[in-house]
């Protein structure tokens, strides 16, 4: 096993990815087993890579807030809240579906910014800013509404966005996500942004006192997390169309799982982009396989917690290790 | 000196990429205080904690009281009587002294805990110690010196036969150190072993027994104190006699220009109406005690902390410094007393270390050039010479002193102009010191303008060209090198202010 870490093919990709890539194939065969192989075939990978594709930005984002050392649990409700406020927009005041859709991103972007200002200029704890965010995004978007859901229209069967690139049945959703992660990817290896965010979630005041403008990048993290949100937002409607208000909070944890779980320290410093993709997988993967076995959902909120709780104590093992 | 009470033979420990420690050996008495030395790095430290069990170790015994031991974590250390007094302490400073020393075990009358008795008991140890300490005090109200204190009482508490310091003496004063060697001899008649881990050479010749010295993660040898001499130790640790004699003169031209020029700064308690010139080339030693308010100066001029009031000049310029950022965009660099805090990120590599203070010139239309990045930190690798297998290596697996020197690094890659160092060599090995000066007194020849501040009175005389001393926040004085002596720097440090 020692030796099989020193591999050079080994280091680059990341033991925690390998494995994370070895449990996806397991889980596929185990799902694949027990539901007598109605679990293979086309239709269900598609499926869980349709959940992928949200989930997929919400989780690239929170990477970055992570990567900080903070954390965000309203980006959930605050995916809902855009999605809510411009599909109402487009439905009720005829706003076109494409400028709807940048209001979304908009919208997300602006949660980005409030909470990242709380959090960076204002030193509130990101823990009580996201709870606090989470219920004002649920607020504003069903006033927004007046408490009613919203229904996006469904241009294609499977989702509209396969419209804005058509290559028959494939699903081009996903390869927009992995499109969006090499993106993040590279602003978090290649860039001044990604690099100072690891720095300063790794040590603040080291970073402050090189002369960073710690505030300044801690912020722009959020801000790219609340973008992402607004994207996901779009894909969630594209996929699944209909939008209620005063939901949104269980795809927080599922997104949190899906970044601690491929390799990002909850306590800041460390993120991996390729991870948080495996990670998402794996999520939608286990969502997937747990209602092809005729489980209902909850049960899947039961494993998700779980996940998070193992992947942050695996975490804290590891650097205790390390130390 | 009594017999044998704890032996550790044969240690062997490594971790990933070193090997830490190396077929080490080490014993300790009854009743005698032995010395643990060795540069930064030399496994002192493992050592120390393969004894308390906060590392395993890979062979080796440990033989404690006649039988072989393995402590699993250093709560059965301390309970079986082998305790570490920490160099960082571990209090809880809004609780009461007594707290502090029986948390964890608090006495109890039924489900409520006894303060009464356990403010006596706290009572009774500092009499045996005949340490003057009020038990219902709040820590946070002692002094550092009267913290570690109670550390000692809470160790003998735990009935202790074997006590670690770890370097006690770094944050204490002169006559607290005094204070501290009394209870140490008071310790040796009760049969206690002492380990004593220390850079101080004049400690350890005047409080230890038997001197063991280690390199390079492996036993060198023990000598008796008392038959050898300073430069026997250094020797040993090194290899190699350093000895350097104050400096006579001013190194600096009678016409070089004054580069920073602060007037009347205050900030806080602990600064209060400084004002000093530095001039270009000079090396400006900060002297004065704990708490003289040196750092918190260093800190305001920097804009680490909020300043109320004062003007900062930089070649007659006047500037605002409001942050970090202002500083070192007006070109001065500060090297912190505590690296780990505040030098360096520990999860990046050398080399993402040595270019965060100047990352924008390393960027090539929007991403970071990797290639000039490396190039650059491998030079400063060579020309300061750190030990490192490569400059893709995290910080965090080297050494104090090469960790220091990263930090470095990243403010000459920043090309400052004006460099204030934090205790330089604090924690740091004799041979890095040394290497640490010369970099220093190069650094000064090129004519970078320096502040350094030092508790040590012959790291200030040797190497500074002026000496400012402060005390409690204000400034008591400037001494030409020329001029200084110990005894005058230490009058200026002690003086009274109205």
């Amino acid at each position: 096993m020692k030796k099989f870490k020193e591999l050079p093919f080994v280091k680059k990709v990341g033991m925690n990815r390998i494995v994370l890539m070895f449990v996806l194939v397991l889980m596929y065969i185990v799902f694949g087993i027990l539901t007598k192989g109605k679990f293979f075939g086309i239709k269900r990978i598609i499926s869980s890579l349709n959940y992928a594709y949200f989930l997929g930005f919400l989780s690239l984002g929170v990477t970055f807030v992570i990567a900080t050392g903070g954390i965000d649990f309203s980006i959930g409700p605050v995916m809902f809240c855009c999605a809510l406020i411009s599909g109402y927009c487009h439905l009720s005041y005829g706003l076109p579906l494409g400028a709807a859709i940048l209001l979304s991103v908009v919208i997300g972007m602006i949660f980005g910014m409030i909470n990242g200002f709380l959090v960076s200029y204002m030193n509130v704890p990101p823990f009580i800013v996201s709870m606090a965010g989470m219920n004002i995004a649920k607020g504003v978007a069903s006033v927004f509404t007046k408490t009613q859901s919203v229904s996006w229209p469904q241009l294609a069967a499977g989702g509209w966005y396969r419209n804005l690139v058509k290559v028959g049945n494939v699903p081009v959703g996903f390869f927009i996500l992995i499109f969006f992660a090499l993106i993040c990817g590279i602003i978090m290896n290649k860039t001044r942004v990604g690099r100072y965010i690891l720095c300063l979630g790794s040590n603040k005041e080291a970073a402050r006192l090189s002369g960073v403008d710690v505030k300044k990048w801690q912020w722009l993290a959020y801000v790219i997390c609340g973008i992402m949100v607004g994207i996901a937002a779009v894909f969630f409607v594209g996929a699944y169309t209909t939008v209620q208000p005063g939901y949104g909070d269980q795809y927080n944890n599922e997104a949190i799982a899906g970044a601690v779980m491929g390799g990002t320290s909850m306590a800041g410093g460390i993120a991996s982009i390729g991870g948080t993709i495996l990670g998402v997988f794996v999520i939608a993967l286990l969502q997937e396989g747990i209602l092809a076995l005729g489980f209902t959902k909850d049960y899947q909120l039961i494993i998700t917690g779980i996940i998070v709780i193992v992947a942050v104590y695996t975490d804290i093992v590891a650097r205790r290790r390390k130390n | 000196m009594g017999e044998v009470i704890l032996e550790m033979r044969g240690i062997d420990k490594s971790f990933p990429g070193v090997h830490a420690l190396n077929n080490v050996s080490f014993d300790v008495r009854k009743g005698e205080v032995h010395a643990l030395m060795g540069e930064n790095g030399a496994g002192k430290s493992t050592l120390m904690k393969v004894l308390t069990g906060i590392y395993t170790k890979d062979s080796g015994s440990i033989i404690f009281e006649g039988k072989e031991v393995e402590f699993h974590n250093a709560r059965e250390a301390q309970d079986a009587g082998v305790v570490i007094v920490h160099q960082e302490l571990n209090m809880m400073g809004h609780l009461t002294v007594a707290q502090n020393i029986f948390v964890g075990r608090e006495f109890k009358k039924g489900i409520k805990i006894d303060d009464k008795k356990m403010n006596e008991e706290a009572k009774k140890l500092f009499d045996m110690l005949h340490i003057d300490i009020d038990p219902t005090e709040t820590m946070s109200n002692l002094t550092v010196g009267k913290q570690q204190m109670c550390e000692i009482a809470k160790a003998i508490s735990h009935k202790a036969k074997v006590i670690v310091f770890d370097e006690p003496s770094s944050a204490l004063t002169e006559a607290e150190i005094d204070e501290l060697f009394k209870i140490i001899r008071d310790l040796k008649k009760q049969d206690i072993g002492i380990i004593y881990i220390s850079h101080r050479m004049d400690e350890i010749k005047v409080i230890t027994d038997r001197v063991t010295v280690m390199r390079d993660g492996c036993y060198v040898g023990t000598l008796i104190t008392e038959n050898c001499t300073k430069d026997d130790i250094i020797n040993m640790m090194v290899g190699r006699v350093i000895y350097e004699e104050p400096k006579s003169h001013s190194m600096v031209p009678e016409d070089a220009p004054v580069v920073l020029k602060v007037e009347h700064l205050n900030a806080g308690r602990l600064v209060k109406d400084v004002s000093f010139e530095l001039r270009k080339g000079e090396i400006l030693g900060f002297a004065g005690l704990m708490g003289a308010g040196r750092t918190e100066t260093a800190r305001a001029i920097f804009g680490a902390d909020p300043k109320e009031s004062g003007e900062i000049y930089i070649n007659g310029q006047a500037i605002t410094i409001k942050s970090p950022l202002d500083a070192v965009k007006n070109g001065i660099g500060y090297l912190s007393e505590d690296r780990k805090r505040f030098g360096i990120v520990v999860q990046k590599t050398v080399a993402e270390n040595s270019t965060m203070a100047s990352l924008e010139r390393y960027i090539k239309s929007i991403f970071i050039d990797k290639k000039a990045e490396r190039d650059t930190a491998t030079e400063y690798v060579d020309r300061l010479n750190i030990k490192t297998p490569s400059v893709d290596q995290l910080v965090v697996n080297l050494s104090g002193g090469n960790q220091q020197k990263v930090v470095l690094a990243k403010w000459l890659v920043r090309n400052c102009d004006i460099l204030i160092f934090d205790e330089p060599t604090r924690g740091i090995d004799v041979g890095a010191k040394s290497e640490i000066y010369k970099l220093i007194n190069s650094l000064a020849q090129e004519g970078k303008s320096i502040i350094m501040i030092s508790s040590e009175m012959q790291e200030i005389l040797r190497m500074s060209d002026r000496v400012l001393v402060m005390c409690e926040g204000r400034k008591t004085g400037e001494i030409p090198i020329e001029q200084a002596t110990q005894e005058s720097i230490m009058n200026l440090a002690t003086r009274d202010v109205e």
